[in-house]
This record gives C-alpha cells, sequence and structure tokens, in this order.
C-alpha cells in the first residue's frame, strides 16, 4: 500500500523515505502486553522498597525519640527511688533512730532477761528501765535529706502511694499514735533485740514509758 | 542547496558552534566538580569525610559507679547520689523572652526577676548569684552538688547560658559513724583517706565509654556508628563493723573522755573467736562530708594510729608466759612488798601498801608492779619476748586501712637495765589499741590468736561474693592456760581493781591499766587509763577495749570500767547472748598473813 502512494508524487524522495522510515518503526515496536506488566511490577516493586524503607526508617527514628523520652523518664525514676533511699538511709542512721526514740518517749533499755524455750527456764533477772535514762548523743547528726534540697513533699507523696503505707516519713507518722503494746515492742526492736522476749512473753515487765 | 537551506546550514553551524562553547564550558566546569570530588574523595589531604564524621561523632565516657561500703548487717555506710553542677556562660547570660503561662504572650523577663527566682529555688542569696552570672567568663560555677530537683527548678527559669553538669557524689547516710574508718574523698570525687584511699582499687572500678553519631537535633542517628564499652561499677565493701554498736561505743566513749576532759578516747569492741572488728569507737569523728570541720587527729582511727605504753593491761601476757612455761601456777604463794630492788632496779607499786603473802592470781587482781616482776622472773626474757612477739607486739598490723597500727618492741639484747622488768608490767615497749586487744584475744580464745579482720567480703555488682581470705589461727597458749587466765581475768573484777566491769548475769574478766603517757619532748606527762576485758567467760564471745589519753585530775579518781560495763552489756543484749549467771571462778587471792 505504501509503494505505489509514495512512487507517485516525489519518486527521487521515495528511497529516502522508506530508508528512514522503516527503522523508526522497529525502533519503536508497541508494547507486549507482558512487557508492561514486567515494567509496572519493576516500578511498583522500587516503589513498595522505597515506602518500606520510608516506613522502617521513621519507624526507627521515632522509636529514637521514645528511647530518649524513655530515658528521661528512667532517669527521674531513679533519682526519685535515690532520693527515697536517702531519707531511708537517713532515718535508718543510729542518731536519728535515737531521735526519734526520745521524741516519742522511750528510754534505754534495762537489763533483760531471757527464756531458754527448751527447758522454760528463765535465765538472768529482768529489770525495770530507769525512766530517766535517755541515749546521750555527743555524736553529730548526719545531715538530714531534707535539707539540702530534696523535694521532701515529693517524697511523701511517693511513699504514701505505696502499698503498706509504711514506708518513709509514714512509718513514724504511725510510729507516733502506738496503742502501748506496740510502743513496746518498736522500742525493743530498736534499742536491743534481747528485750523483746521480756516484753512480749511477760506481758510487760517494762513499764510504758512516760510520754512527758 | 536553497537559499533558505544555506540559511538554515550557516544557522545550524553558528549553532553547534555555540553549543560547542557551551559544551566546553559545560564540561570544564564537569572536570573543576569532577577533580574536586577525586580530590575531596579519592585523595582528601585534610580529611574532609572524617571532619564530618567527627562533627556529628560524640564520645561520652560512662563513669563506673562507685562500690558502697556497708556494714556486717548490710546497713549503708557509703553510697552515691546523683548531683549536678550548676554552671554558667556568662557572655549569654540577659534579659530573655519566655511565654507567659496565663496570657500565652511573649514576654521579657528580666535579668533582676530570674535572680529572684534562681535564689528561691538554690536556697541562695540573689546578689551572690548576680555575682556568678553576670560577667564576661564562659564558664563560671553558679553552686555545685545541686540535687536533681535544685536543677530541675532552676532550669525551668529558663535563663540563657545557664546549664547543669551531672557529677556523682558521695555521701555517708550516718554522717560521723564510722567516719574516720571510712575516710572520705575531695571535691573532685578522689579518695583522700581511710578505707576510701586504701580500697581505691575495688572501690573505683573502671570507667567505660561510649561513640555514637548525633543529628542537628542532637538525637543519636539510629543506623550511624555505634559503640560502646562499658563500664565496670566498683565493688561494694562489706565491713566487719556494726554501725549500730559504732555509734553506741562513740557515745559511751565520747561520755567518758567528756567527763575527764581528756585528749582523746577510744573503746573498741572484737569478736574474740573470729578477730571481727565490730567497732572501733573514738571520742570525736570525722564527718566525711566536713573532714575539715574536726581536728587532724580524729580523721583517722585512734585504734590504729596512736600506740602508746600499755601499762598494767601488759602485765596480762607476763602471767600468761609464765604460766604456759610452767614457771608458776595461780595459786603460788608470793611476798609482795610495797617496793622491791632487783639487781639494783627498784620496782615500787603505784600506791603505798603493807606486805602482802598473796597468790600469783591475788597479785594479777591487784595489779602489783613488784609481784609481777617476781612472777615474770621466773620466765627467761628471751622466752617472754617470744610470747609477746606471738601475739602481735613488735609488728604492724594491716586491717586494709591507709595506715598500719605500729607497735614499737626492741629485742631482749637491745634492752638497756630497766626494760627487763618495766616490760613486765607493761611499759619500755608501746603498743596501739589493736595490739592490746589482739593480745588479750589470743589469751581468752583458748590460746588460739587469730588476725583482726576490718574487711569481711568484697562484693561484685552482680551480687556476687569474695570474701576476703582469713588466715588459720595460730596456737600460741595452751587451752589450760587459757582456762587460767581467764579465771586470772574474773578475779581482776570480782576481787581487785576493776570491780566496776561487772554485767550483771553474765561473767566477766578483764584487766585494767595505767600507764603514763610520754610527751612530745620525751619524759610523762599524762597518764592512759585503760580496761580491756571479755566476756561471757563460760565461752568468751567478745573483747571490749577503753583507753582513755591523757585525762584531768587525780589519778585515783579515773574509772574507765563503767564505759566497758555499758558497752559490754550492750554487745551481749544486742547479740542475744544469754545470760548464764555470773557465779565467778577467781583463785584465792589474799593468803592468810
Amino acid at each position: 500500500m505504501s509503494t505505489p502512494a509514495a512512487a507517485m508524487p516525489q519518486p527521487q524522495s521515495t528511497p529516502r523515505a522508506a530508508a528512514v522510515r522503516r527503522p523508526t518503526l522497529r525502533a519503536l515496536p508497541k508494547l507486549h502486553r507482558r512487557h508492561r506488566g514486567l515494567t509496572i511490577g519493576i516500578v511498583g516493586l522500587l516503589l513498595a522498597a522505597l515506602v518500606m524503607v520510608l516506613t522502617v526508617n521513621i519507624h526507627v527514628s521515632n522509636t529514637q525519640y521514645r528511647v530518649v523520652e524513655l530515658q528521661a523518664e528512667r532517669q527521674l525514676l531513679v533519682q526519685q527511688n535515690q532520693a527515697l533511699s536517702q531519707q531511708n538511709q537517713y532515718l535508718e542512721s543510729p542518731q536519728a533512730l535515737s531521735g526519734s526514740a526520745v521524741d516519742l518517749g522511750m528510754v534505754m533499755p534495762g537489763q533483760a532477761g531471757a527464756l531458754d524455750l527448751e527447758s522454760g527456764a528463765v535465765a538472768g533477772e529482768a529489770e525495770a528501765a530507769d525512766s530517766a535514762d535517755r541515749p546521750s548523743s555527743f555524736v553529730q547528726n548526719p545531715l538530714q535529706p531534707g535539707s539540702e534540697g530534696v523535694d521532701t513533699l515529693d517524697v511523701s507523696a511517693a511513699a504514701a502511694e505505696a502499698p503498706s503505707g509504711l514506708l518513709g516519713a509514714g512509718a513514724l507518722e504511725l510510729l507516733a499514735q502506738p496503742t502501748p503494746g506496740e510502743a513496746e515492742s518498736s522500742d525493743a526492736a530498736e534499742e536491743s533485740g534481747a528485750a523483746q522476749p521480756s516484753s512480749e512473753y511477760d506481758g510487760g515487765t517494762i513499764p510504758a514509758p512516760s510520754w512527758d | 542547496m536553497t537559499p533558505a537551506s544555506g540559511h538554515r546550514g550557516q544557522h545550524g553551524a553558528m549553532m553547534s558552534q555555540r553549543m560547542r562553547i557551551g559544551l566546553a564550558v559545560l564540561v570544564l566546569l564537569l572536570a573543576v566538580l569532577g577533580i574536586r570530588l577525586v580530590f575531596v574523595q579519592g585523595l582528601d589531604p585534610s580529611g574532609h569525610a572524617q571532619a564530618a564524621v567527627s562533627e556529628r561523632l560524640r564520645t561520652v565516657p560512662i563513669p563506673a559507679e562507685r562500690g558502697d561500703i556497708i556494714d556486717s548487717q548490710g546497713r549503708t555506710m557509703a553510697t552515691n547520689v546523683e548531683r549536678y553542677d550548676l554552671v554558667v556562660d556568662q557572655r549569654v547570660v540577659d534579659d530573655f523572652r519566655d511565654r507567659d503561662e496565663v496570657s500565652g504572650l511573649q514576654t521579657t523577663v528580666t535579668l533582676d526577676s530570674a535572680l529572684a527566682d534562681l535564689g528561691e529555688a538554690l536556697d541562695e542569696d540573689p546578689q551572690d548569684l548576680e555575682e556568678a552570672l553576670v560577667g564576661d567568663s564562659p564558664y563560671s560555677v553558679v553552686k555545685r552538688g545541686i540535687t536533681p530537683e535544685e536543677r530541675r527548678q532552676a532550669m525551668e527559669i529558663g535563663i540563657p547560658g545557664l546549664y547543669a553538669e551531672p557529677l556523682s557524689q558521695r555521701t555517708y547516710p550516718s554522717g560521723s559513724v564510722g567516719g574516720s574508718i571510712l575516710g572520705f574523698v575531695g571535691a573532685d570525687g578522689q579518695p583522700l583517706d581511710g578505707l576510701e584511699l586504701s580500697q581505691q582499687d575495688a572501690l573505683a572500678g573502671a570507667d567505660g565509654e561510649r561513640t555514637y553519631e548525633i543529628a542537628a537535633d542532637g538525637v543519636r542517628i539510629p543506623t550511624a556508628t555505634f559503640e560502646e564499652t562499658p563500664a565496670q561499677d566498683g565493688q561494694d565493701l562489706r565491713l566487719t563493723l556494726d554501725q549500730d554498736l559504732q555509734w553506741f561505743a562513740q557515745e559511751a566513749v565520747a561520755e567518758k573522755a567528756n567527763q575527764y576532759n581528756a585528749q582523746w578516747g577510744n573503746v573498741t569492741v572484737l569478736d574474740a573467736e573470729t578477730g571481727d572488728i565490730l567497732a572501733m569507737a573514738d571520742s570525736q569523728t570525722v564527718d566525711p562530708a566536713d573532714p575539715g570541720e574536726t581536728d587532724e587527729l580524729f580523721r583517722r582511727p585512734l585504734a590504729v594510729t596512736q600506740d602508746f605504753e600499755p601499762g598494767s593491761t601488759g602485765k596480762a601476757i607476763t602471767f600468761a608466759a609464765a604460766l604456759e612455761e610452767g614457771a608458776v601456777t595461780p595459786t603460788d604463794a608470793f611476798t609482795v612488798p610495797n617496793r622491791y630492788d632487783f639487781d639494783g632496779q627498784v620496782v615500787n607499786d603505784a600506791v603505798r601498801h603493807p606486805t602482802y603473802e598473796m597468790t600469783a592470781a591475788g597479785i594479777f587482781a591487784r595489779s602489783y608492779n613488784t609481784g609481777t616482776v617476781m612472777v615474770g622472773n621466773e620466765v627467761d626474757e628471751q622466752v617472754r619476748y617470744d610470747y609477746m612477739r606471738a601475739t602481735g607486739l613488735g609488728e604492724d598490723i594491716d586491717i586494709g586501712m591507709p595506715s598500719e597500727a605500729t607497735s614499737l618492741l626492741r629485742p631482749p639484747e637491745e634492752w638497756d637495765a630497766r626494760q627487763p622488768y618495766s616490760t613486765q608490767f607493761g611499759q619500755g615497749y608501746t603498743s596501739s589499741v589493736l595490739h592490746s586487744i589482739s593480745m588479750f584475744q589470743a589469751m581468752v580464745n583458748g590460746g588460739v590468736h587469730q588476725d583482726l579482720q576490718l574487711i569481711d567480703a568484697y562484693v561484685d555488682p552482680d551480687g556476687r561474693e569474695h570474701p576476703v581470705d582469713r588466715a588459720e589461727g595460730e596456737r600460741v597458749f595452751s587451752e589450760e592456760t587459757s582456762e587460767e587466765m581467764l579465771r586470772l581475768f574474773e578475779g581482776v573484777v570480782t576481787e581487785g581493781t576493776g570491780d566496776g566491769a561487772q554485767v550483771p548475769g553474765y561473767r566477766v574478766g578483764g584487766k585494767t591499766g595505767i600507764a603514763q603517757a610520754a610527751g612530745e619532748g620525751g619524759g610523762f606527762d599524762g597518764h592512759t587509763i585503760s580496761f580491756i576485758g571479755a566476756a561471757p567467760l563460760d565461752d568468751p564471745q567478745y573483747l571490749v577495749s577503753v583507753s582513755i589519753h591523757r585525762p584531768q585530775g587525780h589519778w585515783q579518781s579515773w574509772q574507765v570500767t563503767d564505759t566497758f560495763s555499758d558497752v559490754m552489756g550492750h554487745v551481749l543484749s544486742t547479740y542475744q547472748v544469754p545470760p548464764e549467771g555470773d557465779e565467778d571462778e577467781a583463785y584465792e587471792i589474799q593468803l592468810d598473813d
């Protein structure tokens, strides 16, 4: 069909035009359906990979910020924990214990007796404690953590949330209002372990401390 | 060719000419860039790539946490807390803009009002703060060692140039209880004295290091370089001390030293079977948080640093040697005058007394010098010297402190004319409290001498314990000699010079001592009074030593046995030793004259 049409108007240009056109048509072949699918597939794969890399990257970066956040939170908790431990260690120090005991009206223990659980015999003679025998206080009190700027409000708030309610500053408040029996056993526990049997087994050979 | 096509050809030639020039320019530019690229990437003489990485790379040390020091019951005696140094770049400090919380508008905060806020947060005078904040220095410390809470409040104010540097600070929760034993660290965290110094290697651990790259916002780039050498935290140190007992002993000795206005006093408590030091208390003790406040004498434990003539407590070794050698029995009779001439060396007793017919046990109970030399002369001086050495005299005692306890005892061949006699009643040589109590330990522990211990174990951060190796005990005296010595000690308390040492419900024994204290210029210008005793004598478990140095007043009025009785009573009831009765088994002391 093309040969007669080309031969008629401009015969001299026919071989040239034909020579030019033919390879052009061959160079741009119609895309095969399966080739197109392949291209779309490859592009899709590339896109998916890109999206995946992006997603992973965004996720990792976000997690990194979360890590920083959690680390800050951890540090805060460590610091709160430290403040509470310090408070605890201060209250555990012998000077503070002795001071608290005196504030509660406790005195130095008298001579303790001991009960032999096997024979049931009482060894030694228990004596009543001298109500005026307070511990001396030559050893200087350690620096109270609260006085160097630890937020004591935070500490007591945290202590109040503790499950047993017997932690930190709460313990002392509780001790300040005991039943007489409790006062004695905590006296014995804090001042001298050996005084405990006499107060428990004899139902109070040590008279309750005076509340002056 | 048509004119049109000729024009076009001319035009095309011109175009291609321009194209060539443009291309050449482009190629040239590309070449420049290419060469630069090769230069930067390939040759890189100034390390640009490295510089870029270094810009992002951060290397931070991971400080190792210093080990705690805990007592035998697990109570914390020294630990660390997080603190901050508040510092400022003074060049940046100025008024600043801040968002008003109520109105939501940006307002200008003046430096004065910010200083007032900061003063409130730090509990400091704003005037002082102004001095620290205003100036031209790029680094000025505002306040050291502030708490995390103070830091939070200070940083919330938002003063530009103000920042906080974290640091780990050493704290001693019980203050001066055992302070001289624990020692202390300087402001820079370097150990200066005590166990902190001598046990530095175990406590310090090894710092680690972390290397990573950060983005412009300061957050770590997750996919980039990350190297970490973890820090090795220091080991905890568990002592043989009992913190509560240490406090009780410090109170007791402070009261006694105060009573006699003495230069110093010491109470040391020992586990008689193991040689564990349970308390080493001085009349004054340094608070490790503020060592400068305490006199230098009291910054180290006196039981270690002070050696002095022990006086009559030293008679114990003379008697033990004589009994062990079989030269004397406790009930042998002696005629004991007030004053006696031994080959030209006159020995006097402290008080004038008539000549007594008494037993060896009686001489010991009444602490007569004359009688003691009569007993001691039954033993060859070299043999007696060997016994003294065997219980630790004349040798340094190392309990893991920075310095060792010393005792000066010359061998017999170097003794002067008086020392063969004076060493029998505790003169002519020196002994620290640790030496004296260690000597008694061998006598009351069935004759077996144990090395003194202060450090019980090193505990790894993961809780693994490394108990300190304990040397096997060395037998110095026989069981029989030890039994006899216990009865001699008991005689001192029931019939002799130490009657105030009794603890109701227990058999107690010990030995009193008064020695003259050597002054700095030679000669004697004071006294050291002491009592060392053990209980319960049926099975001695604890030893308590009380020493008071240079008390004021008259020597006959001084008593330290009451302090001994207080401390020993407390020890026995705290460690729940049942009172098995105080029926004594002391020997007869006086023979009918």
